[in-house]
């Protein structure tokens, strides 16, 4: 469980102003929603030619069959007449009260667990608003509240939230600014800017940093001793984690028709892993290091 | 002396005692099922002896000569002894119940499909001269076979209910009062039936038969005074020809032990063990059946081990190797019965139903040292018997007592069956047992809800088949396999205008078939007046004081006979479906949706895929659940609303393997489910059905008010090993756990087995001779089950993680 104590209800917010390359969940970069083609599904039936008002299904001349999803309006008639599940839809609007009334069908499990909801994305903070509403609500009710962030957004949106918010998950992929932009598309002073004003506020909120470990890209001695020296400022750091770099959300890029482009990267070991995280210990943080199973 | 009950890693340190453990145990696995007609040959002498005496006088006789002459065996290595027949593992014929069930099979019950059993040709001989010319025309069987009324025949014999389980063997599904007569002794209530004995007046109508049948009662308790007296010679025999001092000495002692109980009260832990078995033996003698309980061992034992640790007269190792002897003999004999009853609960399953837990007479904390050796016994014997039950009060048991379950749910066993300790309680009370006695309760045989020395009923008498209540709504009241009308005519499903018409006519047919179970339950009660079990009623105190049989009611409390409702995940799923497709969206037509049924949606595809897609049961959609509370709610009442001459009637949920037989009997369903495939277990969700992790399970199977289900409600969750390799994992059962019970959902069991596992072990038999496996209310070798079972169980939904979203 990377997504807090006890059993939790992940609420997953579309939409991200990063764009990492190595994303586990490429469906939560875009705002809207989106239809994916699962090929290995279809068997080609056709029928989806005939239900598609927009015409985004064809065969080819030479017999392929071909899925164009720039004319698609997300009508979701396909995803109803497949009978093989080869059409899958990923988000759906709904409204704040919605989203709590679906995270308090649950609220059973988290009283015995410790358990509760977790806010994650995409970039959550893309709907400050949003979210506000649904962990203010989760307070009134007694349901434990957390949130999982790039912390890359306005000092406004932060604001909203963290009146409602009983811990934070941040992640932070680089120290350096331009290695950070190179990876993500965006620097990483706000980042550092916002944690350090929350930092400085008198509320009681256990910050949790954490690092996706991704082989040869942000590994380096370097790169992890200046993380954790500046996470080990943070009074309200609590510990700092890695994340091994894995490739389950691979599949989910050709659903999507997107380009996945590490695909010459291995998954980390269990023994580097371990490596990794001893050399963490060895910098004497006053921060725990954990290394996610 | 203090007991250090946290032993949970046992198993893998193996104490000194295990090696005997482990070669008793390799005993009974390598031992091949046989049929044991000993106990047959013996009880039709006992009768012909006392032919022109009153019928339970006849049979305590034909008891008392069984205790007199059956074979006595001490296998090597035993610490607690005894054995209902002259074999280890031996299936016995009741003769005066049920002698024509094998004479239907002698020829095949050998290598029937269920439940083999060997039938040695001496074995046969026995049968063919001395029992069947007896017996022909007087069983309880043949009296069955010749009243059952014509419409339940009907249903019975299109698969629609199972009802003969109570005919093809004795009573069963019962607890005696252990504890009463471990503390009394045979001789202390034979004390009680003689002093009863003096205040009847032979003179006033009524007291003949009550002085007879006290008599009777005498005459078992005798006979099972000089059982135990002979193993005692056996004992002393084999000591005096023994070699080994170490088993010489063993031998002494069990001699001096069986010397003492079950005629004297118990001084110590191992006589208290002892005397429990010497009478558990003695009741599946007189009557072959399942679920014969010793129930609440750890509050009714505890006494004799705290004494004896107190006194340093054992050791904690010395309680815990007599106790795990004692788990290998529950597992020794083997539930025999006709080749279609062990179709609906395979694996020879005895129901031996012992129970840790809950709350004590005062509503306070059960849970003492002896509560956590029960459990470990189970996880070091790791046999199939005895059903280990856990009554978990959430208010009360400390989380101590949970982590050891838990233990034992992530040894992949099958054990426990986790039961809800407040939900029984509200269940016997729902049996009309007050509050004060209620807290005493214990599971039986598979869920069911039980109470020690004071209530009889049958718990499971009939099943009904919930796939052929929709069948018969969409057939105007014909059995598709058979093609025979056997239901009510409820008029054409197509002409239905509304949901609430259909649900109309569906409401006819259960109540039809319930009629029809309750008439034929009615014949049954009649039929088992002619089958007095002496042996069982001498540990019930009113059946003392009444001077009346637990068959004729005796017991201090009687209910109406348990009803089953089995497939019910295909009855929601297909109410469900048909409302969602025919009427609220109007995807197809009530024809379109009858004709691919007709075809075994054979060129439906389009509608098949509506059909798997509409809402369904287990995932904690309101869209389905919401009809699960209204027409369980009818379904109770329905049965509720008749009375036999023993009490109100009384509905169950639970298959044992029932669902499998019956799904051969039902064709394609409006859920998506194809013909002539298993129906969902219990009130667990159909296979595959479930997407939203056990939360959603939860919360759905929470839907149907389980209290009123007052015969238990069984819920099987399959989850992977991996799944409770970590403590995060075994936290979130914990916790998973206790939502349940804030749920008011009754029970859970857990298989933690991986399918790979399961599939190699069906192609490759041998090599997996010992895979336990939880098939329904019980634990089975999963090579030892029939084909079609082991596909049902592979195919049931594996949770991958435990996540509520």
């Amino acid at each position: 469980m990377h997504d807090g104590a006890g059993l939790r209800t992940v609420v997953f917010l579309k939409g991200c102003p990063l764009n990492c390359s190595w994303c586990s969940t490429p469906e939560g970069q875009r705002s809207s929603i989106e239809i994916g083609f699962i090929k290995e599904k279809c068997d080609e039936c056709g029928i989806c030619i005939y239900t598609c008002p927009e015409g985004c299904f064809s065969i080819a001349e030479d017999g392929a069959f071909a899925f164009d999803l720039k004319k698609c309006t997300h009508c979701q008639e396909c995803i109803e007449s497949c009978l093989k599940g080869a059409v899958q839809s990923y988000g759906r609007i709904m409204t704040d009260e919605q989203v709590i009334e679906q995270i308090s069908r649950d609220e059973i499990f988290y009283f015995f667990s410790g358990g509760g909801v977790t806010i994650s994305g995409g970039e959550c903070l893309t709907q400050p608003d949003f979210v506000s509403s649904i962990l203010k609500e989760c307070r009134t009710r007694g349901i434990n509240t957390t949130m999982e962030t790039s912390l890359f957004a306005p000092w406004d949106s932060v604001a909203k939230v963290l009146p409602y918010l009983e811990s934070l998950y941040v992640d932070i992929k680089h120290s350096d600014s331009a290695a950070h932009k190179n990876l993500t598309g965006v620097g990483i002073e706000l980042i550092w800017e916002n944690l350090r004003r929350i930092d400085e506020l008198d509320l009681r909120l256990p910050i949790y940093i954490r690092v996706p470990l991704i082989p040869g890209v942000n590994d380096s001695d370097t790169n992890l001793q200046t993380i954790l020296a500046m996470a080990s400022k943070l009074k309200k750091a609590k510990s700092i984690e890695l994340l091994p770099y894995h490739r389950l959300g691979v599949s989910t890029y050709d659903f999507l028709g997107k380009h996945y482009s590490l695909k010459n990267i291995q998954t980390p070991s269990a023994d580097y892993l371990r490596e990794r995280g001893t050399f963490l210990r060895k910098q004497k943080s006053r921060l725990p290091v954990k290394i996610a199973a | 002396m203090k007991l250090a009950v946290d032993n949970s890693r046992r198993t893998s340190e193996q104490p000194y005692y295990m090696d005997r453990i482990h070669r008793l145990k390799r005993r009974v696995i390598s031992t091949r099922p046989e049929m044991d007609l000993e106990n047959a040959r013996i009880l039709t002498r006992g009768f012909k002896q006392a032919l022109s005496e009153p019928l339970v006088i006849q049979k305590a006789k034909a008891f008392r000569l069984q205790c007199q002459e059956k074979s006595i065996r001490i296998w090597d290595d035993e610490l607690i002894v005894g054995c209902s027949g002259s074999k280890i593992r031996g299936g016995i014929l009741c003769a005066d119940t049920c002698w024509s069930v094998l004479n239907d099979e002698l020829d095949t019950i050998s290598e029937r499909l269920y439940d083999p059993f060997y039938l040695a040709p001496a074995d046969r001989d026995i049968f063919e001269r001395e029992i069947k010319p007896f017996w022909h025309g007087k069983s309880n069987y043949e009296e069955w076979l010749a009243q059952i009324p014509e419409d339940t025949k009907a249903l019975r014999d299109t698969g629609v209910v199972y009802i003969n389980r109570k005919a093809v063997r004795g009573f069963g599904e019962t607890t005696a009062g252990y504890e009463w007569m471990i503390r009394e002794g045979i001789e202390g209530i034979e004390e009680k039936i003689r002093d009863r004995r003096l205040r009847l007046d032979l003179t006033r109508p009524g007291d003949y038969e009550k002085d007879y049948y006290l008599e009777a009662l005498l005459l078992v308790a005798e006979g099972i005074k000089i059982l135990a007296s002979r193993y005692a010679r056996e004992a002393r025999r084999m000591a005096a020809v023994e070699t080994d001092p170490g088993r010489r000495k063993e031998l002494l002692e069990i001699s001096e032990v069986c010397a003492r109980v079950p005629a004297k009260p118990a001084t110590s832990f191992r006589e208290a063990l002892q005397a429990l078995y010497f009478y558990q033996t003695c009741v599946f003698m007189e009557q072959n059946a399942a679920s014969y309980n010793p129930g609440r061992m750890d509050q009714y034992l505890w006494p004799y081990l705290q004494n004896d640790l107190d006194r340093g007269r054992l050791t904690r190792d010395q309680a815990q190797e007599l106790l795990n002897c004692l788990w290998v003999k529950f597992s020794e004999p083997c539930l025999f019965q006709d080749e279609v009853t062990a179709e609906f609960a395979a694996g020879y399953p005895m129901f031996q139903n012992v129970c840790v837990g809950g709350v004590d007479r005062a509503g306070r904390d059960a849970v003492n040292d002896l509560s956590y050796m029960i459990v470990q016994a189970t996880m070091d014997v790791q046999l199939y018997q005895p059903s280990l039950s856990v009554r978990y009060s959430l208010a009360k048991n400390p989380n101590k007592f949970l982590r050891k379950i838990v233990d034992l749910i992530a040894l992949g066993t099958g054990f426990p069956a986790f039961h809800n300790d407040d939900i029984g309680i509200r269940m016997l009370m729902n049996k009309g047992i007050p509050l004060k006695e209620a807290f005493d309760w214990n599971p039986c045989g598979c869920v069911e809800t039980n109470l020690e020395g004071r209530l009889r009923h049958y718990t499971a008498l009939a099943d009904i088949n919930l796939g052929s209540v929709i069948e018969f709504t969409l057939l105007n009241g014909i059995n598709r396999k058979s093609g025979l009308r056997v239901s009510l005519q409820t008029g054409d499903p197509r002409e239905f205008d509304s949901f609430e018409q259909f649900l109309e006519a569906l409401k006819k047919h259960y109540r039809y078939i319930t009629r029809a179970v309750v008439k034929g339950s009615h014949v049954i009660d009649e039929v088992c007046l002619n089958r007095p079990s002496p042996a069982l009623s001498l540990t019930f105190k009113e059946c003392i004081e009444k001077a009346k049989d637990y068959a004729w009611g005796g017991a201090k409390y009687n209910t109406g006979n348990g009803i089953i409702l089995i497939g019910v995940a295909d009855l929601i799923n297909s109410v469900a479906a048909v409302k969602h497709i025919v009427y609220d969206k109007k995807q197809a037509t009530m024809a379109e949706l009858v004709q691919a049924l007709d075809d075994d949606f054979e060129g439906h595809e389009e509608l098949l895929k509506l059909c798997q897609n509409a809402p369904k049961y287990g995932n904690d959609d309101p869209q389905v659940d919401r009809l699960v509370g209204d027409l369980f709610t009818f379904f109770a009442d329905e049965i509720e609303q008749y009375e036999s001459k023993f009490g109100t009637m009384t509905p169950g949920i639970l298959p044992v393997s029932g669902n499998t037989p019956f799904g051969l009997e039902v064709g394609a369903l409006p859920s998506g489910r194809r013909a002539w495939r298993p129906l969902a277990d219990g009130v667990s969700p159909s296979g595959g059905t479930d997407k939203h992790g056990p939360g959603a399970v939860l919360k759905s199977v929470a839907q149907i008010c389980h209290d009123r289900f007052v015969q238990g409600t069984l819920l099987n969750l399959k989850v992977e090993p991996e799944m409770l390799r970590d403590e995060n994992g075994i936290q979130q059962l914990m916790a998973l756990l206790k939502s349940m019970c804030s749920l008011g959902v009754y029970h859970v069991q857990f298989n933690v087995i991986n399918q790979e596992k399961l599939i190699a072990a069906q192609k490759n038999p041998d090599a997996h001779r010992g895979l336990l496996v939880r098939v329904a209310g019980y634990t089975a070798y999963f090579t030892e089950l029939g084909k079609d079972v082991q596909d049902e169980i592979i195919g049931r939904t594996v949770m991958r993680d435990i996540s509520t979203g």
